[in-house]
């Protein structure tokens, strides 16, 4: 089975510095495949180039053997890319299963005539829509605060919402950008369960943390990135223990 | 309370028969005049609201839309004698395309840029309806025929607010349900969040487009009646200040409250009905209002009542 | 032709000026607080009406200019104090409306005190016109020139060798970092709006005697204003001057070789095509939020 994901080359500088520099890699469908490295390293700026936010400065990023230059982000979406955000975002006009509706946007009857006339089909398509979103919500461990403004959610819970609104889009591959930062150790515990739970679903799931403990329980395949160059891919065991990673990465921290 | 929850959209039937008693203190044509200007502006504000409360994105610019509605049908129906049930969609579609083709590159901006382009747009409306003479009659502005229905010319004030009346409501019911549907989950979306809502699918930059045409084809539609219901028009109606007005209508009522824009159109159209004898007073009052609501209501007048009123939502 | 070009040319400069200070006025603020000040054509309409109108009440012209000049930075202060401090919001949208909402009070007040009439001030050293090269220049004209180059210098000096400027300039890079190392940031957006306030007067005063002032000039002058800072890229100092002389210049010209009725349109084209193409203006960077 080809890869869903191969980057080739992959670079993105701004204004000279390179944040991403070179970058080869290539992600298996199915699996848990981690992203670690230093602050700064380029991991945020990888995931806003896979999902369409930046365009690389060069190289080329395939998508099941398909290049994905040019595409949006709401294209790429409809393609199968989910994400969450390091830096959230949650709409605050919006109660916490109004925000995980909107990411079932892509299943729903999305006409403009059909929405002006409020047919049956958008009243019915809508009632399906807040059952499966309060699904999502129980399904990510957010059953009590369904109707809530998220200013009143907690961090972690927003974290989880965001989770929640990614996998409501149903997707293929699914990146997490530190969903675990600022989160205590049973919150983590239950952030890598979840994580688990979605890759059994079947998504390809993508893991950028920093908690090296919740990296390597969980991962099946492990990239480390250090000034936006590939320092090393492998398992966990075999990052672990690779000199290189010790030196500039691991030993040092 | 619980019974009300059972008939859909109740504040729409409060609004319909509001309209439709209305008439009942009504005594004179006076009246009936200042009530359709409540109408008109109502009608911009329920779509400016779309764009701004809804979707989140500022314009300053959509008197230039209404007046260049009242403009074209102005036109087309005194200069080149278009009967009226031409003249007055020709007018709708114009501003659609016009707002169409300039929403692409004005709604990738965002924040002031945004604020600057849509002030330089509505500003270049009223300056080109100002001097083309030849085809608008320069500042003194233009003679506008009535609608007529089977040969007769409609003056008559009370048949204009029953019209009016009529499409404000469908407006209304329209806006609800727009808002109540996925499009309208994606345009608040767009508000909260445009990045998260990119990456979910949603095409931000078309439903931006989408909504920019949909709310100055309404202010489009509030001129066009204008324009025939008054039998005149001039380029004031494209200026500056009342593209403040409407930003204004929304705030006051509330951003993101359909009911809301009604209120503060109202309250606003009828402001200076109560300031006669001190209109010089208007423009400072109309000032003080927009920095006490957004200072001290921040979310409008019918949001923050509606939030002392338990259960009341909308 | 070349003494036509030139007269262009002076005009374009005189009423470049102008609006050069007025887009460096919307830079100050902007750059302490990224908000767009909306009252900032009338802190020009106190400057120039307020002066003839303190004349009026018997002060000699110099006086009268200072007064109407602490006048504008009261505005500015209370503007301030009064209102975007008390708006417990970031958001753009408010932020907005409060400025327009207090351009719209004092816009009202000066025509509720001082009238709807056009008035003007007085040129500063009379009226002949001074002969350059076939084109003639008013002496006023020279005053505006003047008096924009030396607060352009004034503001130069101010924000690279004072402390307090260059504490303004610290809190538009970094907030944060700014208030880390003791800088108040309340205390500077005050000051910004009290430094914008005197700006406009200032150029709304010497810009009187030519473009005449009544209760509303401050709209087109703002907007256009508004319009220089935006083509020079928000909070860019050297874009605004740059922006405003630009606008200026190519004003005249369409007056003068295109279409002298559509000359209050030019900025408005520029400023969408810049838009259109460039969408952080000029010399401004684009700022992408990041996620
Ligand atoms: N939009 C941007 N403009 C300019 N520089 C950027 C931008 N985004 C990222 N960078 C720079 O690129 C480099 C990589 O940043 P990035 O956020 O990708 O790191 P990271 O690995 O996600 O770090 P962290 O673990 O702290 O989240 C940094 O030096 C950062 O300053
Ligand atoms: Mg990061």
């Amino acid at each position: 089975m080809s890869a869903i994901l191969e980057c080739r080359e992959l670079t993105k500088s701004f204004g000279g510095v390179d944040a991403v520099a070179d970058l080869s890699f290539t992600v298996a469908r199915g699996n848990i495949h981690s992203i670690i490295g230093p602050n700064g390293a380029g991991k945020t700026t990888l995931i806003n180039l896979l999902t369409g936010i930046y365009t690389p400065t060069a190289g080329s990023i395939l998508l099941s053997d398909h290049d994905t230059r040019g595409l949006a982000p709401y294209k790429l979406a409809q393609r199968g890319l989910g994400r969450t955000f390091q830096n959230l975002q949650i709409c605050m006009n919006m109660s916490a299963v109004e925000n995980v509706m909107v990411g079932l946007h892509l299943r729903l009857n999305r006409g403009f005539l059909a929405a002006l006339l409020r047919l049956k089909s958008v009243r019915a398509g809508d009632r399906d829509c807040r059952a499966r979103a309060i699904e999502l919500m129980r399904f990510t461990g957010l059953e009590n605060q369904i109707d809530q403004h998220p200013s009143e959610m907690s961090y972690g819970a927003l974290k989880r919402l965001e989770i929640a609104r990614a996998l409501a889009a149903e997707p293929e591959l699914l990146f997490l950008d530190e969903p675990a930062a600022g989160l205590n150790a049973n919150e983590t515990h239950a952030i890598g369960a979840l994580i688990r739970e979605v890759a059994a679903s079947g998504v390809t799931v993508v893991l950028v943390e920093h908690d090296m403990k919740l990296v390597m329980d969980v991962s099946d395949d492990v990239l480390v990135l250090n000034y936006g160059r590939k320092l090393a891919q492998g398992t966990p065991h075999a990052i672990q223990n690779d000199p290189e990673v010790i030196s500039a990465y691991l030993g040092g921290a | 309370m619980g019974w009300l929850k059972r008939i859909p959209r109740p504040g729409l039937i409060v609004l319909a028969l509001a309209l439709a008693s209305a008439p009942l203190i009504f005594s004179n044509p006076y009246q009936y005049d200042v009530a359709i200007h409540v109408l008109t502006n109502a009608m911009v504000a329920v779509g400016l609201n779309l764009l701004m409360g809804y979707a989140g994105q500022i314009s300053l610019g959509h008197a230039g839309f209404f007046g260049l509605g009242a403009y074209v049908t102005a036109v087309l129906s005194a200069n080149y004698g278009w009967p009226v049930y031409l003249s007055m969609p020709a007018a709708l579609v114009v501003v659609a395309v016009l707002a169409f083709v300039i929403a692409r590159p004005i709604l990738r901006l965002s924040g002031h840029y945004l604020a600057m382009a849509t002030l330089g747009l509505g500003i270049l409306i009223s300056i080109v309806l100002r001097t083309e003479a030849g085809i608008t009659g320069g500042p003194d502005g233009m003679m506008v025929p009535p609608i007529s229905i089977g040969g007769t010319d409609i003056y008559d004030e009370r048949y204009w607010y029953a019209l009016i009346a009529i499409l404000l409501v469908a407006t209304v019911w329209l806006a609800l349900n727009l808002i109540d549907s996925p499009v309208g989950r994606a345009l608040r979306a767009v508000h909260g969040s445009e990045t998260a809502a990119e990456v979910v699918g949603v095409h931000t930059l078309g439903y931006k487009v989408l909504i920019f045409v949909v709310s100055a084809v309404l202010a489009a539609l509030a001129g066009v009646l204008t324009a025939h219901y008054s039998g005149f028009v001039t380029p004031g109606l494209a200026n500056f200040i009342y593209s403040i007005e409407f930003v204004t209508m929304v705030v006051l009522g509330g951003m993101a409250s359909t009911y809301g824009a009604l209120v503060g159109a109202v309250i606003l159209t009828l402001l200076p009905q109560f300031l006669t004898g001190v209109d010089d007073l208007e423009m400072m009052i109309l000032g003080a209002i927009l920095m006490v609501v957004v200072i001290f209501m921040p979310t409008g007048l019918v949001p923050t009542l509606a939030r002392l009123v338990p259960g009341g939502r909308r | 032709m070349f003494a036509e070009f030139l007269q262009y040319l002076f005009s374009g400069l005189t009423a470049g000026s102008t609006y050069a200070l007025v887009a460096l006025g919307f830079t100050i603020i902007y750059n302490a607080s990224h908000i767009i000040n909306f009252a900032q054509g009338e802190f020009l309409m106190i400057g120039g009406l307020g002066s003839v109108m303190l004349m009026q009440y018997g002060l000699p012209m110099p006086l009268a200019i200072v007064a109407a000049i602490v006048l504008a930075v009261l505005a500015g202060i209370l503007i301030e104090k009064l209102a975007i401090e008390r708006a417990a919001t970031n958001d753009i949208v408010p932020l907005i409306i409060i400025t327009i909402g207090a351009s719209l009070f004092l816009r009202g007040g000066a025509q509720f005190f001082w009238g709807k009439s056009i008035h003007a001030l007085p040129a500063f050293t009379g009226n002949t016109p001074i002969n350059i090269a076939g084109a003639t220049i008013l002496p006023q004209s020279l005053w505006v020139l003047g008096i924009g180059a030396v607060v352009v210098c004034l503001l130069a000096w101010f924000f690279t060798r004072t402390l307090t400027g260059k504490a303004m300039l610290a809190v538009s890079h970094n907030p944060n970092a700014a208030r880390l190392v003791g800088i108040n940031p309340r205390f500077i957006l005050m000051l910004s709006f009290a430094l914008a306030g005197a700006l406009g007067a200032v150029a709304g005063a010497v810009a009187a005697p030519i473009t005449l002032t009544v209760y509303d000039v401050g709209v087109m002058l703002g907007l256009k204003g508004f319009v220089a800072a935006v083509l020079g890229g928000l909070g860019s100092p050297l874009g605004a001057v740059a922006g405003g002389l630009l606008l200026g210049i190519m004003e005249a010209f369409t007056a003068g070789y295109i279409s002298s009725e559509y000359k209050d349109a030019v900025p408005f084209v520029i400023v969408l095509l810049v838009l259109f193409f460039m969408p952080s203006g000029l010399f401004g960077s684009r700022a992408t939020e990041r996620v």
